[in-house]
């Protein structure tokens, strides 16, 4: 659909879905990069109210017209809201979910846009100088609250079952493997050996169970320049599960900048787990860590492998896709051929 | 011109360099960016693709040899990388196998044959990694 089309068909919805609005148009309407497994668009629309005349930028996340994720567009909605004006959490207002086809030709959904925020590349974290540290406590402390969400009554659990706290990695393991295993082009021997791995050392139970952001890292905030952290976003594989998996997912080395000194490229990682320890209300148990540490770079190979077989097929030829499917793909196989080596190297401890 | 290596790079640099910065503010001067910086990787990986494959059967067969299995698998009809692919995913498919057979042996014969494997995964892992290119901010092009 040409922007053109999508702006004339938005207009109609928005109107009717704005309480008050009359006169409503989209004055500029712009596709950015959002993750290639939904397309995004930057909306500004003029309206009336009883007020007088008014302005908002909106953030449209459509998916694909063969898209098969309507769930995944639910579940972002509901864990925005879930995280919406819980303590200083930076989210985006979530506004409109339409899961019916018609209106704009595939399910979206509509939040409000956060202005002057601007992404970290993860490849150049450096960029962000003078503001690495504070940047670094915001993005820790961040995470423990959403680790600290009450979860009970939250939007979030409309839209899922809750596992029990000795399920969660049984569940996301069983979720990844599954992935891979349904859509890897060719035998996967190195991810197969690190399933098989985790399941013999399974992780101590959950400590509390809480939202799981599902893709908290470098890449997927936005700060605004000078040093505040204004927005989290991309919820879409949000779900309910052990905080230890987002702690995990945001310090992996792939989105770290190469920093193994600091974690997720931030800041020391005493002070980093101090953080997200005093905001999530959990105790930093490195055994439950060294788990979900490895299970990060197994779940990354599933979002790897799916991404590449969407390209391999022509679903998506976005080519970002190609370069998950190849470049990180293989840095995630050397991580866990590296770590795991190490541990089945003669004569190392066991 | 048969140097596809250097044609596939200049390609890449082409479309980083000059065609993705003119189409700044559209959402294709990323793929542009993404589709160039993928070109070069492309070229620095074709030189070695074939001798890195025929290199990863032998030492598979060498593995599964040492591990007692009896593979079938036949040797790749030629050098074409499609060729050498197939075989390496056959000979992986065999691994795999013989991997899980090591694991649930507590010997240290078995132990060590496993060490032999993740040493060659950590191998192939890094053989298959294309350097990241190296190219400039725009600020330090002036």
């Amino acid at each position: 659909m040409l922007e053109e089309e999508l702006a004339a068909k938005f207009t109609a919805y928005a109107a009717s879905r704005i309480p008050g609005a009359r006169n409503l148009s989209v004055t500029e309407i712009a596709r950015i990069h959002g993750g290639a497994s939904r397309q995004t668009y930057s909306i500004d629309l003029a309206y009336e109210d009883p007020t007088g005349p008014q302005t908002r930028g909106v953030i449209l996340r459509r998916d694909p017209p063969d898209s098969l994720i309507e769930t995944e567009r639910r579940i972002e909605f509901a864990a925005i809201k879930s995280a919406y004006g819980q303590g200083d959490i930076p989210v985006p207002e979530a506004m409109f979910l339409e899961t019916d086809p018609g209106p704009l030709g595939a399910p979206f959904f509509v939040m409000g846009r956060i202005e002057g925020g601007e992404p970290i590349n993860p490849f150049k974290i450096e960029a962000i100088e003078p503001h690495r540290v504070d940047i670094g406590r915001q993005f820790f402390k961040h995470l423990g609250s959403i680790a600290a969400i009450p979860v009970m009554g939250s939007p979030l659990t409309d839209e899922m079952d809750m596992p029990t706290p000795d399920q969660c990695w049984r569940k996301e393991l069983d979720y990844w493997m599954n992935e891979i295993r349904s859509n890897a082009s060719s035998p996967q021997p190195i991810a197969e050996a690190a399933i098989r791995h985790l399941e013999r050392n399974p992780p101590p139970p959950a400590q509390r169970l809480s939202i799981v952001h599902g893709d908290y890292r470098n890449g997927n905030f936005l700060h605004d320049g000078a040093g505040r952290i204004n927005a989290v976003l991309d919820w879409e594989m949000a779900h309910i599960g052990d905080p230890y998996e987002d702690l995990a997912w945001a310090t992996d080395l792939l989105w770290c900048g190469n920093d193994q000194e600091r974690a997720a490229g931030f800041i020391p990682w005493p002070e980093a787990i101090g953080i997200w320890q005093e905001a999530s209300g959990c105790q930093f148990d490195p055994i439950a860590f060294e788990w979900w540490s490895i299970f990060t770079h197994v779940k990354a190979l599933g979002i790897w492998i799916t991404s590449a077989k969407a390209f391999k097929d022509a679903v998506n030829d976005d080519p970002i896709l190609a370069w998950s499917g190849w470049f990180t793909h293989n840095a995630h196989e050397l991580m866990i051929a590296m770590r795991l080596g190490q541990k089945y190297a003669v004569g190392a401890p066991s | 011109m048969t140097d596809i290596a250097m044609i596939l790079d200049r390609i890449g640099r082409k479309l980083v360099g000059e065609v993705a910065p003119k189409l700044e503010g559209d959402y294709s001067a990323g793929h542009a960016a993404m589709a160039g910086l993928m070109s070069v990787m492309a070229g620095e990986m074709w030189d070695g693709a074939a001798d890195r494959l025929f290199t990863e059967t032998g030492e598979m067969r060498a593995l599964l040899q040492a591990a007692g299995r009896d593979v079938q698998v036949p040797d790749a009809p030629s050098l074409k990388v499609s060729d050498l692919t197939a075989e390496r995913d056959a000979l992986a498919r065999e691994l795999i196998e013989a991997q899980k057979a090591l694991e649930l042996r507590n010997d240290e014969a078995a132990q060590a044959l496993n060490a032999q494997i993740w040493l060659f995964y950590i191998q192939t892992a890094q053989a298959r990694m294309p350097s990241p290119p190296d190219f400039p901010d725009p600020e330090e092009e002036v």
